[in-house]
């Protein structure tokens, strides 16, 4: 299988109205093995900052504490939080320096910008920002999530519905992958509050 | 261009000559499939058993006990990564007594179970007995022999009950046939299996049994990415086979293992 399928992931984020929503899913496997159904994907870059990234899990992790590494020198030098655009543009520096030997994973970058307006992209894995002005996604169950994204979402959903619709995107999608579900992980951030949540998948 | 088959044939028929006497039961001998015609035959050889490879991802189990034969497999169909069916029947019925368990390549085990099928019906009309299934499986060992390293993928079971009692045959396309008291076969046995023998005993009740079979496949679905969909159980006995259960194994997952609700921290109380 390739290296990309070796452990097997799905990742996507939407953009609602003044907020946003990303989700993951929580297996982690060796290539059709299962070996953990908690995997952390989603990480807190800060509150109104979070990164998914999918791919080989190695990479996943190492990746996620080298970001983390610069943001709190960032935050250090520049005493206050970083932009999501320029945390994109960070990402991107940092996985293009490994051009030739890449890490093999793909991010999902979530984030509320000035005036709370809310931000997504995703980056190829080595560095390609796309940002987009609904959803994005990635993993094994990539072309499911396009799918099902396309067909549920409507723009400007408040957080409610945009957990609703996050969810049933990503349940149903890894629904039709062997390689991702487990249950899910999802995230609803607005302005004041992240709101955490576990979801109930098919477990097979 | 057509294989030559002529190897393959049994002694003597009495009657006629060659493969074409119509006196004779058109399935006795070899089916012959029509080849392509390619300059690089070895080549198409290697691909097309390359291509049907990523196959047998699937979880089947049968066993022996003392109410009769336990057949449990999954239900789902994968390509690779992506799922294309939940709902595969992958318990193939062969005649009221006799079932076969489909791993491998869905269109190589439909087919020659349905031929199987077809020599077993011709078997009792022409001895006036049921075959046996030590001898059902060896017609389809035999066949599937005959077409070794051809790039068919069938790893199946034959389970049934004839006058000796209950039987299990396990039989593969490399040609093998083993006679066994259990067996589980796919990308999901190795956790299936640590289930079922840590479980099994020989005088165990129906009940018993099939839930020794469900909670098998259920926890193959589990760990094994290729298995899922729903966990069907049958059970063989003397008068044939009966269905005794069908269930999802999303569902199962939770009656065996329930979500606890969260306890509240703070209750909201109506303020008097």
């Amino acid at each position: 299988m390739q290296i990309f399928e070796y452990n097997g992931s799905a990742v996507v984020a939407m953009v609602g109205k003044n907020c946003f929503a990303i989700a993951s899913d929580r297996r982690l496997g060796v290539q059709l093995q299962t070996i953990a159904t908690d995997f952390q994907r989603i990480s807190k870059i800060h509150d109104h900052l979070f990164i998914g990234l999918s791919g080989l899990a190695t990479d996943v992790q190492t990746l996620y504490q080298r970001l983390v590494f610069r943001h709190k020198l960032y935050q250090l030098r520049e005493e206050r939080d970083m932009k999501p655009e320029t945390f994109a543009s960070l990402v991107s520096a940092i996985l293009y320096e490994k051009r030739f030997g890449p890490y093999l994973c793909q991010p999902v970058i979530a984030g509320l910008g000035d005036d709370n307006k809310p931000f997504i992209c995703t980056m190829d894995s080595i560095g390609a920002k796309e940002l987009a002005k609904d959803f994005v996604v990635s993993g094994t169950a990539s072309e499911s999530l396009y799918g099902a994204c396309e067909a549920m979402f409507k723009p400007d959903m408040e957080a409610e519905e945009l957990f609703e619709t996050i969810s049933q995107a990503l349940l149903s999608s890894v629904d039709r992958d062997c390689l991702s579900g487990w249950g899910g992980h999802v995230y609803v951030v607005t302005p004041d509050e992240i709101k955490e949540k576990i979801l109930k998948g098919r477990m097979d | 261009m057509k294989l030559d088959t002529s190897g393959f044939e049994t002694t003597m028929p009495v009657i006629g000559f060659g493969s074409n006497s119509e006196m004779l039961d058109g399935v006795s001998s070899v089916p012959s499939f029509d080849l392509p015609r390619t300059t690089d035959f070895d080549g198409f050889q290697k691909k097309s058993v390359e291509m049907v490879k990523p196959a047998k991802g699937t979880t089947t189990l049968a066993f022996i006990f003392k109410e009769g034969v336990m057949v449990a497999a999954d239900s789902r169909a994968s390509m690779g990564g992506y799922i294309s069916s939940q709902s595969v029947k992958k318990i193939i019925e062969i005649n009221p007594y006799m079932l076969g368990t489909m791993a491998g390549g869905a269109a190589d085990c439909q087919f020659w179970h349905r031929n199987l099928g077809i020599k077993c019906r011709l078997h009792e009309l022409a001895n006036k007995r049921r075959i046996s299934v030590s001898g059902a499986s060896k017609l389809l060992a035999n066949m599937l022999y005959s077409y070794r390293g051809m790039g068919l993928s069938v790893g199946t079971m034959i389970a049934g009950w004839d006058e000796t009692g209950p039987g299990l045959y396990y039989v593969d396309n490399e040609g093998g046939r083993l006679k066994g008291d259990r067996f589980s076969v796919g990308s999901g046995s190795p956790y299936a299996y640590g289930v079922l023998d840590s479980g099994y005993k020989f005088d165990m009740s129906i009940e018993e049994a099939s839930e020794l079979a469900r909670r098998s496949i259920y926890h193959a679905t589990f760990r094994d990415g290729a298995s899922g969909g729903v966990a069907s159980v049958y059970h063989v006995g003397p008068q044939g086979w009966t269905k005794l259960s069908g269930d999802d194994v999303g569902e199962l997952h939770y009656h065996y293992y329930p979500v606890a609700p969260a306890t509240a921290e703070h209750v909201m109380e109506e303020a008097a």
